[in-house]
C-alpha cells in the first residue's frame, strides 16, 4: 500500500514538474530544496512525530523532574533522578531480574521450539492437534491466565496437590510466596506462553530448508542428531537472531505475567524494569523518577537490539 | 525524487497546518491539567457517577444508593466499584481527563495527598448541613484526616478501625478453642488447628496497609502510642521497640502462624476468600468486617469467593493477643474510612452536593450506613438498629459486636493518615524483608528509617 502511493506521488510530482506554468524558475537555478514527496508522508510523519517522538522527548523532560504526575509547579531536578536510579538497589536487582529471565527463557523456548518443529516436520500422527496445543498458549491473554496460575501455584493449589499424591510431597512449597521460587514460577509462565510462537516461526523456517541438501546429508550417513546440529541449526541462524532480539526486548518490557501473578514480589524478588516503573510512577506517584527508568529502559532496548543485531550479522558473515 | 515545482506555493499551507496539528497536540497535552469551572446543574435531577474501592460489593452502595432514591428520585447514582490496588491507577487519569466520576472516595493519608487538587472544599456543605458548629456533630478523627491545606477535601462518610483479630466461631467451636490472650496461646491454637489439617492464620501480607495494621498491633503491644510516635516523628523506626516489634513478626512467620507464603498473598482476594471459606480460623481485619458478622453481606460474600450453596457461619472479634507479653492490651486505631470527595470537575455539581450531604450527614443516609456495619458512622448519635440487623448466629455474636463497636467509637489513635506512600512502601519492604531473612530486624528497621528521612519525614 504505502510502495504504491509512493511511486503514484512520484509520478503525478514528474507529470506537474513538466507543466511549464508551474516553474517560472531560471534554466540552472534549483529551488529550494525539500525532501521529496513532503504531502505524501507528511500525515503519517505527524503521527509519528505526535505520538511516538513527541511522547519520547516529553518523557525525558519529565525525567528531569522532581512531578507527582498532577502538580501544576514540579520541581527542577536536572540528572538527579539518573544518579538516583544508579544508587537504587531495587533497579539493579531488576536488571539483574531481566537478564536472568531472558537468559533462561529464551534458551529453553529455543530448545523446546527447534525439538518440536523438527519433531513436526516428521511425519507425526495428528500433527495438526499438537500444533494448535502448542500454539494456543501464544494467542491467550496473561491476564486470563495470571489467576489460572495463581491458583495452581497457590500453597494450597494444584501443583502441590499433585506433589503430594504422586509421593513427593516434601517438594510442596509456597511456589509464590517465597523469594527462591517466585521468578521461577515467572520464567515457567512465559516459557509455556511463548514457546509456541517459537516453534512456528521454526517450523516456517524449517520449510525453507533445500530437501536435497538434507537427503545428501543422508547419502553421507549422517543421522538425526547429526543433521539436526550440522544442517538444520546452522540454517536457523536467522531466525535464531529474529527470536533473540524479540526474546530480549520481550524481557526488558516484561509487566504483565510478574505484575497479574506476583505484583513484582515478594520482596521485590520478580521485579522487573517495567513493574518498577509503574511502581515508582503510579502507586508512588514519582512520576519523574519513572520517567528516567523508562528513558534508561528506552537506551537499553536500543543498545540492546544493535547489539544482537551486530552479532548476528558477524556470525553470518564470518561464516 | 523530484521536488515539486509547486511545492513552495502549495506547501505553505500543508506546514502551516501541520504547525498547527502539532501545536494543538502540544496544548491538548497540556490542556488536562487546567481547572474546569463547569455548571453546577440541579440539586434535584441528573445523573451523577460515583467511584470508590468501598462498599467492597456493589449491593451495599446499591442499599446507600436505594436509601437515598426515597427522598430523591430523580438524581441516579451510578456507583462503579474499584480494587483498592487499582484506585490510584484508575482515579488520576479519569480526574485529570474531566471524564471521570463527579463523587468519589476518598482516604485520609496518601490519597488525600495525591487527590486533594481535584476535590471541592466542603466547608460549606458541612456548614450548611450541620451549622456553624458542624465538627462537634461528626467524628473528629474524620474531620482531621481528610483536611489538607486547610481544606476539607472530603466528607466523611464513616469510620475504620484495625487493631483486632476475627475468629471462625464454627471452627473454635469445634475444636474447642479459646480466643488466644498471648503468643504463646496463639501458638497453640495454630498447633491444635494444624493437627486437625485446617489453617491457623491467614494474612495477605504481599500489601502494605494490612502488613501495617499488624504491625502497629504488634507494636502496642510492645509499647502502646509507639507506632503513631514513630509515624510523626517524635520516635524514629529504628527504636529498640520497632525493631523488637519487627521480631515478633518474623516470629509470626517461624513459629507458623502465618500461612505458608503469606508474603506472596494478598488480604484481598486471597486472605479473604480463604478465611470466609473456612480455610482457616482467624484473620486480620478491622471494623469493616463486622458486616459479614450478618447473614446478608456473609451469603454475598460467600457467593462472591465462589463457595456456591454454603452455609453463612458466625464471624466473631477479638483482641489482638498480647504477644510482647509487657501486659499491654494491643489497642485499637482508625481513620475516616472514606469520605465522599466532589470532583473540582464535575457538571452535576449540585446533584452531588445533595447525594453527598444526604449519605454523610442526614440521619437517615447515616442510618444507612450504621446498619451495613461496614462503617462506624461518622454523624454523632447514630448507632447501628440491632433490631433490624440479622446476625449469623445472634446468641454468640451480638455481644461481641456491639462492644466492639462501643469501643471503636472512643478510639483516637490513627490508622494510615499519618503515613505517606513512600513510608508506606517502605514499611512493606521492611515486613517482607525480615519475614524473608533478607534482613535482620535491626537492618530492615535501619533501612526503613533511611527511606523515611528520603521521604521527607522529620525526626526530632
Amino acid at each position: 500500500m504505502t510502495g504504491t502511493s509512493t511511486l503514484t506521488g512520484n509520478r503525478v510530482g514528474d507529470e506537474r514538474s513538466a507543466d511549464p506554468s508551474g516553474g517560472g524558475r531560471r534554466p540552472g537555478r534549483r529551488g529550494p530544496r525539500r525532501p521529496p514527496g513532503l504531502p505524501w508522508i507528511l500525515p503519517a510523519l505527524v503521527l509519528s512525530v505526535g505520538l511516538i517522538y513527541y511522547g519520547i522527548g516529553y518523557t525525558g523532560y519529565i525525567s528531569t523532574l522532581d512531578w507527582d504526575g498532577v502538580s501544576p509547579d514540579p520541581g527542577h531536578l536536572g540528572l538527579q533522578n539518573y544518579t538516583r536510579i544508579v544508587h537504587d538497589p531495587v533497579f539493579w536487582a531488576a536488571v539483574r531480574h531481566t537478564v536472568v529471565f531472558f537468559v533462561v527463557t529464551f534458551v529453553i523456548q529455543t530448545v523446546l521450539g527447534l525439538v518440536f518443529a523438527v519433531l513436526l516436520h516428521a511425519k507425526v500422527r495428528l500433527a495438526a492437534i499438537y500444533k494448535v496445543i502448542v500454539f494456543v498458549p501464544v494467542v491467550l491473554a496473561p491476564a486470563i491466565m495470571a489467576p489460572v496460575f495463581r491458583h495452581m501455584f497457590a500453597p494450597d493449589g494444584e501443583l502441590n496437590w499433585v506433589l503430594d499424591h504422586v509421593g513427593l510431597g516434601s517438594l510442596a512449597q509456597p511456589w509464590i510466596g517465597q523469594t527462591s521460587t517466585a521468578l521461577p514460577v515467572i520464567m515457567f509462565i512465559t516459557i509455556w506462553e511463548w514457546t509456541g510462537l517459537t516453534f512456528v516461526l521454526y517450523y516456517a523456517a524449517m520449510t525453507q530448508i533445500d530437501p536435497s541438501i538434507l537427503e545428501a546429508a543422508r547419502m553421507d550417513g549422517a543421522g538425526n542428531l547429526r543433521t539436526l546440529i550440522s544442517i538444520i541449526w546452522p540454517e536457523m541462524r536467522g531466525t535464531t537472531v529474529a527470536l533473540a532480539i524479540l526474546g530480549a526486548i520481550g524481557a526488558l518490557k516484561t509487566f504483565d505475567v510478574p505484575y497479574l501473578v506476583t505484583i513484582g514480589g515478594p520482596n521485590y524478588a520478580t521485579e522487573f524494569l517495567g513493574t518498577y516503573i509503574y511502581r515508582q510512577t503510579i502507586p508512588l506517584s514519582h512520576v519523574g523518577y519513572g520517567a528516567a527508568l523508562s528513558i534508561i529502559l528506552l537506551v537499553v532496548a536500543l543498545i540492546m537490539a544493535l547489539v544482537l543485531q551486530f552479532a548476528g550479522r558477524e556470525r553470518g558473515a564470518g561464516d | 525524487m523530484r521536488l515539486l515545482p509547486i511545492s513552495q506555493s502549495r506547501l505553505r499551507p500543508l506546514s502551516v497546518l501541520a504547525a498547527a496539528v502539532l501545536a494543538v497536540s502540544s496544548l491538548a497535552a497540556c490542556g488536562g491539567s487546567s481547572s474546569d469551572t463547569a455548571a453546577a446543574g440541579s440539586a434535584t435531577s441528573g445523573t451523577i457517577n460515583w467511584w470508590g474501592w468501598t462498599p467492597t460489593d456493589t449491593a451495599t452502595a446499591e442499599t446507600y444508593i436505594s436509601a437515598f432514591n426515597k427522598q430523591y428520585p430523580n438524581i441516579k447514582v451510578n456507583y462503579k466499584l474499584v480494587n483498592i490496588s487499582d484506585w490510584v491507577a484508575a482515579l488520576r487519569p479519569a480526574l485529570l481527563s474531566g471524564k471521570g466520576p463527579d463523587v468519589f472516595d476518598m482516604q485520609p493519608g496518601a490519597y488525600v495527598a495525591q487527590f486533594k487538587s481535584f476535590a471541592e472544599d466542603q466547608t460549606k456543605l458541612a456548614q450548611d448541613a450541620l451549622g456553624a458548629d458542624w465538627k462537634s456533630a461528626i467524628a473528629p478523627i474524620g474531620v482531621s484526616g481528610l483536611t489538607a491545606d486547610n481544606k476539607l477535601t472530603a466528607m466523611p462518610v464513616g469510620s475504620v478501625y484495625a487493631g483486632m483479630l476475627w475468629i471462625n466461631g464454627d471452627i473454635f467451636k469445634k475444636y474447642n478453642l479459646k480466643p488466644p490472650t498471648t503468643l504463646a496461646e496463639w501458638k497453640n491454637v495454630c498447633q491444635t488447628l494444624k493437627a486437625n489439617k485446617v489453617g491457623c492464620f491467614v494474612q495477605g501480607a504481599a500489601q502494605e496497609g494490612f502488613d501495617q495494621d499488624t504491625l502497629q498491633s504488634i507494636a502496642n503491644s510492645v509499647q502502646p502510642g509507639l507506632w503513631t510516635k514513630v509515624s510523626t516523628g517524635d520516635a524514629k523506626w529504628n527504636e529498640p521497640a520497632i525493631v523488637k516489634t519487627l521480631t515478633i513478626w518474623k516470629d509470626l512467620f517461624d513459629s507458623g502462624i502465618m500461612q505458608e507464603g503469606a508474603i506472596g498473598y494478598q488480604q484481598y482476594p486471597d486472605a479473604n476468600n480463604d478465611f470466609l471459606t473456612g480455610k482457616y480460623g482467624m484473620v486480620m481485619m478491622g471494623t469493616w468486617y463486622t458486616q459479614y458478622a450478618t447473614t446478608k453481606a456473609m451469603t454475598a460474600a460467600l457467593s462472591a469467593a465462589g463457595v456456591s450453596g454454603a452455609k453463612p457461619f458466625p464471624i466473631l472479634p477479638i483482641a489482638f493477643p498480647d504477644v510482647a507479653g509487657a501486659g499491654s492490651t494491643s489497642g485499637m486505631y482508625g481513620d475516616a474510612d472514606f469520605g465522599l470527595a466532589i470532583s473540582t470537575k464535575s457538571k452535576q455539581k449540585a446533584a452531588a452536593e445533595t447525594f453527598v450531604k444526604w449519605l454523610t450527614t442526614a440521619k437517615e443516609g447515616q442510618q444507612a450506613i450504621a446498619d451495613q456495619l461496614n462503617d462506624l458512622p461518622s454523624l454523632k448519635g447514630v448507632e447501628p438498629d440491632f433490631d433490624t440487623i440479622q446476625l449469623v448466629d445472634p446468641a454468640s455474636q451480638k455481644a461481641p459486636v456491639q462492644d466492639l463497636i462501643e469501643k471503636a467509637s472512643t478510639i483516637t489513635e490513627p490508622r494510615e493518615a499519618l503515613l505517606s506512600a513512600d513510608v508506606q512502601n517502605a514499611i512493606l519492604a521492611a515486613a517482607t524483608s525480615v519475614a524473608t531473612g533478607k534482613a535482620t530486624a535491626q537492618q530492615a528497621a535501619d533501612t526503613l528509617q533511611k527511606a523515611a528521612e528520603a521521604a521527607g519525614v522529620t525526626f526530632k
